[in-house]
């Protein structure tokens, strides 16, 4: 599953996400201030950044997006978190999970993070569930029902 | 106990933001108007970090800002406005000459 052309590949493919221009930027020895007050920048607030043009599209809720949601409310009403704590946590994925994943995607990846942080559930805990699922779900989407 | 009134002009804070807040660059250095108040809530910069029991509470006022006085290439009506929503820490009073 994981050859070392399959890592090459997927560590190029995040390479390739950068805009066509940009700055080197690899754990610099010097820091200019601008060049830190860019980067400290909190990503959620995107007025006025640069950007491209992104199409309209007329997308209906997915189920895992409703699930999504509705998992993320109850761990609030259940005192694990409450919504500013998950905006928080959404920007500091960084940038490049920050704008790469899907809205609801990120949601559910600080959800799981934070219940790693604050000693709910651990990391292999996760992983097993994760792999638990996609062996049940291994024919499909759909192959073992709803987790 | 609210420090701002509707009508009343105000400047956002030009101050540094450390790791979350919820005050856009955009806004900073910027006089506009409150148009609304909001309920007192624990402030962003606190509630970030669940600090929901132990957190400063603070008004929230809805202040709204000419478009044109935000962005220099706006290309929309001179009568555009944005609105967004400051804590009372983020605010203070606007002097005689800031427009």
């Amino acid at each position: 599953m994981n050859s070392p052309a399959e890592f090459e590949a997927q560590a190029n493919r995040v390479a390739g996400y950068g805009p066509l221009h940009h700055e080197e930027m690899d754990s610099p020895y010097y820091l200019p201030n601008s060049a830190f007050d860019a980067l400290r920048h909190v990503l959620h607030d995107v007025g006025g950044q640069p950007a491209l043009p992104v199409a309209y599209e007329e997308k209906v809720e997915e189920d895992w997006e409703m699930s999504t949601y509705v998992t993320c409310e109850c761990l609030g009403w259940r005192g694990v978190w409450n919504s500013e704590e998950r905006r928080r946590a959404e920007n500091d994925l960084g940038a490049t999970l920050y704008f790469g994943l899907p809205y609801y995607a990120r949601w559910i990846t600080v959800a799981a993070k934070t219940l790693i942080n604050k000693g709910l559930i651990t990391p292999d805990e996760l992983s097993a569930k994760i792999d638990e699922v996609r062996a049940r779900t291994a024919g499909g989407p759909t192959a073992g029902g709803r987790s | 106990m609210t420090k701002f009134e509707i009508g009343d002009r105000v400047t956002v804070k030009d101050a540094t933001s450390m790791f979350h807040t919820r005050t856009q660059a955009f806004i900073r250095g910027h006089t506009g108007v409150v148009v609304e108040h909001r309920p007192a809530w624990v402030i962003p910069e606190d509630e970030a970090w669940g600090r929901v029991d132990d957190g400063r509470t603070e008004p929230f006022y809805v202040v709204r800002f000419q478009q044109t006085d935000l962005w220099p290439r706006y290309t929309g009506y001179e009568i555009d406005t944005l609105e967004t929503e400051c804590s009372e820490r983020w605010l203070e009073p606007a002097g005689e000459a800031d427009t």
